[in-house]
């Protein structure tokens, strides 16, 4: 699903990742930890083509991301799911039409982005506050929202950074739950998180990278 | 045709949202289109002035004293092959004596104490409108002058030369005037469509984040420009509409006694909508320049 041959990236000639490789099977749940500044989020910036490597290649779904074309990067986008930390909702959108733009970028029929929309924020558990504004709602909402915008589309993998990183711990605790909910029905989940009590509700494979290297790989294949 | 849907509606919404931001980029766009619709107002009704006196540029042949009929009728048939001539006209003497009297009632006198009939025979010659330049006239006098019977040519050769100059300066004026103000408007709209890119950024980035192409992003900002680029040029229109009449009523009675006020027209419908038109695309070129720089800035 996805695979990093010897990839290193580098800001300034200052690494943020050097020479790292690794594998992730289809539907597993990854969590990459590590301290700030050790490359969590430059691995999910080229997992989704947000930066480009510097040297190594990076196969998702067996497409070498490494060498897409700018043009292509838009449709490989579209078969992920992202989450920030700073939720990324549109504000002057309400919940629906925020939940609703994957599927409107892609041109699905009205009918469909209903049915959708209702579907996912239902499995996030926001359905009722789909005609609000997004800053009207709580931040464990807000994270709601943008986790039922990630999953519209049904992507085949989902990537989040730091997600819980500005939610109090019983709301990061509901929130990695729905992500393991997300991860039993097919989807990959690759969770970046410096929380260690996060690690320890999942208790699934962990990858930990440390000043831009892979200092360890635990739990691959449960 | 759901996507289309949803690029107008953004680029309306934007519209609506920005309220401040639409009104200044309409305003200025106005102001700059106005300023160049006064040039060219001013432009279409001075050619209208000059196109009609050219139509009253006419070529007088006077014949020699005494000149056969049949000869004056050989003259007439060679006048008729030329190709810049539209109509041809013959005066007799006492056609001539009768004109000065009809035109000049006061000095009709002079005539009465010289017995003999001064005045020669002539042809006046009216040009077809290909032919009315200068160079032209010039030509056709050069060509004329050699011909048995004919006296003297006579036209106003100063005057047509200075109406083509005339022309010529004011076509290069209201070039250089179109060209300095579209750059202008280009400029401020591109300024425009760039402070709201630049609000709107987190947004941008978003929609590129869930996977949008380029195009999606791009089209309701170029809508946008395309809008307020028109809207400015109705307001420029209507603005110009405004300062024509009050224009008019200001010349009032003086100018309809000089003939001057009534001589005077609005853009015709044609142009109206060419500065609708010409205010869209400043408006879409403005928005594209901003993009271009934005998506080089983002980069």
């Amino acid at each position: 699903m996805i695979q990093l041959f010897h990839v290193s990236k580098y800001y300034d000639r200052r690494p943020a990742l050097s020479d790292v490789n690794l594998q992730i099977a289809k539907g597993e749940f990854v969590l990459l930890m590590g301290p700030s500044g050790a490359g969590k989020t430059t691995l999910l910036k080229l997992l989704f083509c947000a930066e480009s490597p510097d040297q190594g290649q990076i196969l998702v779904q067996n497409r070498n991301v490494a060498r897409l074309r700018r043009s292509d990067v838009p449709y490989l986008r579209r078969s992920m799911g992202m989450v920030f930390q700073d939720f990324r909702l549109l504000p002057k959108k309400n919940v629906f039409e925020n939940v609703a733009l994957p599927l409107v970028v892609q041109g699905a029929s009205a009918f469909e982005t209903k049915r959708k929309v209702t579907e996912a924020l239902k499995a996030v558990g926001v359905e009722h506050r789909k005609d609000s504004r997004p800053t009207t709602l709580s931040a464990g909402e807000q994270q709601r929202v943008s986790i039922a915008r990630a999953i519209v589309n049904g992507p085949i993998i989902l990537l989040a950074d730091e997600p819980t990183g500005n939610l109090d711990p019983e709301l990061a605790g509901e929130i990695i739950e729905l992500f393991k909910a997300i991860n039993a029905r097919g989807t990959t989940v690759m969770v970046a998180t410096h929380n260690r009590q996060v690690a320890d509700q999942v208790s699934r494979r962990v990858v930990t990278l440390n000043q831009g290297k892979l200092v360890s790989d635990e739990g691959v294949g449960q | 045709m759901r996507v289309v849907a949803y690029l107008v509606r953004e680029a309306f919404s934007n519209i609506r949202i920005n309220r401040t931001t639409t009104l200044i980029a309409v305003a200025t766009t106005a102001f700059t289109l106005a300023c160049f619709g006064v040039f060219l107002l001013l432009y279409l009704n001075l050619r209208g002035v000059i196109s009609s006196l050219q139509d009253d540029i006419q070529v007088v042949l006077y014949l020699d004293d005494g000149l056969p009929a049949q000869q004056v009728s050989d003259l007439q048939q060679r006048l008729k092959t030329e190709p810049g001539i539209a109509s041809l006209a013959y005066v007799s003497k006492d056609q001539a004596v009768a004109d000065f009297r009809a035109q000049f009632p006061s000095e009709a006198h002079l005539l009465q104490g010289l017995g003999e009939n001064p005045l020669p025979a002539s042809f006046v010659v009216t040009l077809g409108p290909r032919f009315r330049s200068s160079e032209s006239i010039k030509r056709l006098a050069d060509r004329m002058k050699d011909i048995p019977g004919v006296a003297q040519i006579q036209y106003s050769r100063e005057w047509v030369e200075n109406l083509a100059t005339v022309i010529g300066y004011v076509e290069l004026a209201a070039i250089a005037v179109g060209a300095i103000l579209s750059a202008a408007s280009v400029t401020i709209i591109a300024s425009i469509i760039r402070l709201t890119l630049y609000a709107r950024r987190d947004e941008i980035e978003i929609m590129h984040l869930i996977g949008a192409t380029g195009a999606f992003i791009r089209i309701p900002y170029l809508l946008e420009g395309a809008v307020l680029g028109a809207l400015g040029g109705l307001l420029s229109l209507a603005l110009l509409r405004g300062g024509f009449e009050f224009f008019k009523l200001q010349l009032g009675a003086p100018g309809r006694l000089l003939g001057i006020s009534s001589g005077f027209s609005f853009f015709p419908d044609h142009i109206s909508l060419l500065m609708v038109l010409v205010g869209l695309l400043l408006g879409f070129t403005g928005s594209g320049v901003s993009l271009l720089r934005f998506g080089r800035a983002k980069a």
